[in-house]
């Protein structure tokens, strides 16, 4: 039986104005997963959070988080009790000293853990005493990151949570967070266009681009599946056009056709066979590849 | 917590707004036998018009010390004051402090959020209201004089009631827009514009924020003016619904 899904969204849409967000946006975060989130700048994943989070309201469309719909007010307090948040400008109150926030998040929630709060401190050198306007921008996400991840949650939720950081800062985060998730039982959503974070810690990403997914499903499987085709031909590479199913991106160049498929590689060779190819090559193809055609064959 | 949230962030215009209404208030209680000197000093204006009556009226009232109180204190001084800080207490909150989206993650509603801000605000506005007006109590012994608390305590009351209306104004305010000087500037604009409106006014009738905010009728005849309160802590509970309602269908 498939794992149950805590976020889900169907046909999702969210316009500002003239500007659409959301297009339709369809995902499926399946209990126990890391789940990224991946796009350009702009692409959807950060109102797609706050819609998740009930920080900003849907135009259409439906998003539940353990089965419950985002935009209820009430139903919105539980899924926040259950799920832990980092933003993207990792915004505290500046005011408040490491200690305080501390505090007053742990407030919030009847089961913090004060054990990995302890740790967390311990871990990312977290000055009690210091106001958090005094901190560092990588020490601002440790601590923010502190907060998310004491709350007891079932779900984590960042919004790009290496953002701003210098890679030493950034594998840090990374590591922390794949070493909490390795011992307590949680799902993890983030969202990223730094591609080289999804690979390290994801298992299944989507892939979004101006408000709608564009692929989604497990990372293996996609690795998996994903190919790179090239025929060399003779002469100019031939006009055609493919039939077999998974072809996502063509591109002729001089001698050249390059196909980019999710699947069903064998087909599509076979199919261009018939053209008389003087080579034809299969290769795998990193998800940096997979992400950079998608989204251009979204344009 | 978010009460101490609330305190955090509201503490120090509450403190000084406090310092400032005792100064003023405190001040106005020792300059008293000085202006009594003054006073007979000053022969009887020849001004005419409607400036000659307010003129000779403002010194007659201040031969008497309940009257140089109000018209110094509570219809001046403490109302001018006072609006400033009920506005300044009401700015801010959720879409100025530069951490909305963390407020918003916690496990509370927005409408849960906007109540702890609006009790923790009118609660630091009351103390405003009413601990100035004892200290006049307090203080008028110093100078022989003698002003009874349930008349300051009455003054004082009617002070915070009409000011929650410019606290509750400046917390809808707060809500439409992003920053904290629209939001004051805006609400202090019209504050300023309601009272030149009652400066124009005829003064023997009308009613007017300022004149329930100065408790002019409970001056005058002993009558608090429940009519003026009660229009007022309606005004303000539909302020505070509407700052509610807009900051439930804003997207962050």
């Amino acid at each position: 039986m498939a794992d149950p899904l805590v976020i889900e969204t169907s046909d999702l849409r969210k316009r500002y104005g003239a500007a659409e967000a959301l297009r339709g946006l369809a995902l499926a975060v399946p209990k126990g997963s890391i789940f990224g989130f991946l796009g350009r700048n702009g692409a959807g994943k950060t109102t797609t959070i706050k819609i998740l989070l009930g920080m900003a309201h849907a135009s259409g469309g439906d998003a539940r988080v353990f089965g419950l719909p985002a935009g209820s007010p009430a139903a919105g307090v539980e899924i926040r009790r259950r799920t832990g948040f980092a933003g993207e400008e990792k915004d505290l109150y500046d005011y408040m000293t490491v200690a305080e926030i501390v505090r007053f998040t742990a407030a919030f929630y009847p089961r913090w853990r004060r054990d990995l709060e302890q740790r967390y401190r311990r871990a990312f050198d977290l000055p009690a005493d210091r106001k958090v306007k005094a901190l560092s921008r990588g020490m601002r996400t440790k601590l923010a990151l502190l907060l998310a991840l004491s709350r007891g949650a079932e779900l984590l939720v960042l919004d790009e949570p290496t953002s701003g950081l210098d890679p030493a800062a950034s594998e840090e985060v990374l590591q922390a967070l794949v070493s909490h998730v390795g011992s307590e039982e949680m799902t993890v959503f983030f969202s990223s266009h730094q591609i080289a974070d999804v690979e390290q810690i994801a298992d299944r990403i989507a892939i979004v681009d101006r408000g709608r997914t564009v692929v989604a499903g497990s990372l293996d499987d996609m690795r998996a599946s994903y190919r790179r085709i090239q025929f060399v031909f003779a002469g100019d590479a031939p006009e055609m056009t493919f039939r077999a199913p998974g072809v996502v991106r063509t591109h002729r160049q001089g001698r050249v056709w390059s196909v980019l498929a999710s699947g069903g590689a064998d087909a599509i060779v076979e199919e261009a066979r018939a053209l008389h190819p003087v080579s034809v090559d299969v290769m795998p193809v990193a998800l940096k590849d997979i992400f950079l055609e998608t989204v251009a064959a979204e344009d | 917590m978010l009460w101490y949230k609330s305190w955090l962030e509201t503490r120090w215009r509450f403190l000084i707004g406090l310092a400032l209404l005792l100064c003023s208030a405190g001040a106005m209680v020792l300059t008293y036998p000085r202006l009594q000197a003054l006073l007979s000093h000053i022969p009887e204006p020849q001004l005419g018009g409607a400036l000659g009556e307010r003129v000779r009226e403002a010194i007659e009232l201040s031969r008497e010390y309940r009257g140089f109180v109000w018209a110094q204190g509570f219809s001046q001084n403490l109302a001018q004051l006072g609006t400033l800080f009920a506005v300044l207490l009401g700015t801010g909150g959720l879409l100025s402090g530069g951490a909305a989206l963390f407020t918003l993650s916690l496990p509370a509603t927005r409408r849960d959020l906007l109540r702890v801000r609006a009790a923790a605000g009118l609660a630091e506005w009351l103390l405003l209201a009413l601990v100035p007006s004892l200290l006049i109590s307090l203080m008028s012994p110093v100078i022989g004089e003698s002003y009874g608390v349930v008349t300051a305590l009455a003054h004082g009351l009617c002070l915070f009631v009409a000011g929650a209306v410019f606290f509750s104004l400046a917390m809808l305010l707060s809500t439409l827009f992003t920053d904290v000087w629209r939001p004051l500037l805006t609400a202090i604009a019209i504050a300023a514009f309601l009272a030149l409106l009652e400066q124009l006014a005829p003064r023997d009738g009308g009613w007017g924020i300022y004149r329930v905010m100065s408790g002019e009728s409970y001056f005058r005849s002993g009558a608090m003016p429940w009519a003026g309160l009660a229009a007022s802590a309606a005004a303000s509970v539909a302020l505070l619904y509407a700052a509610a309602v807009n900051l439930e269908r804003r997207d962050f």
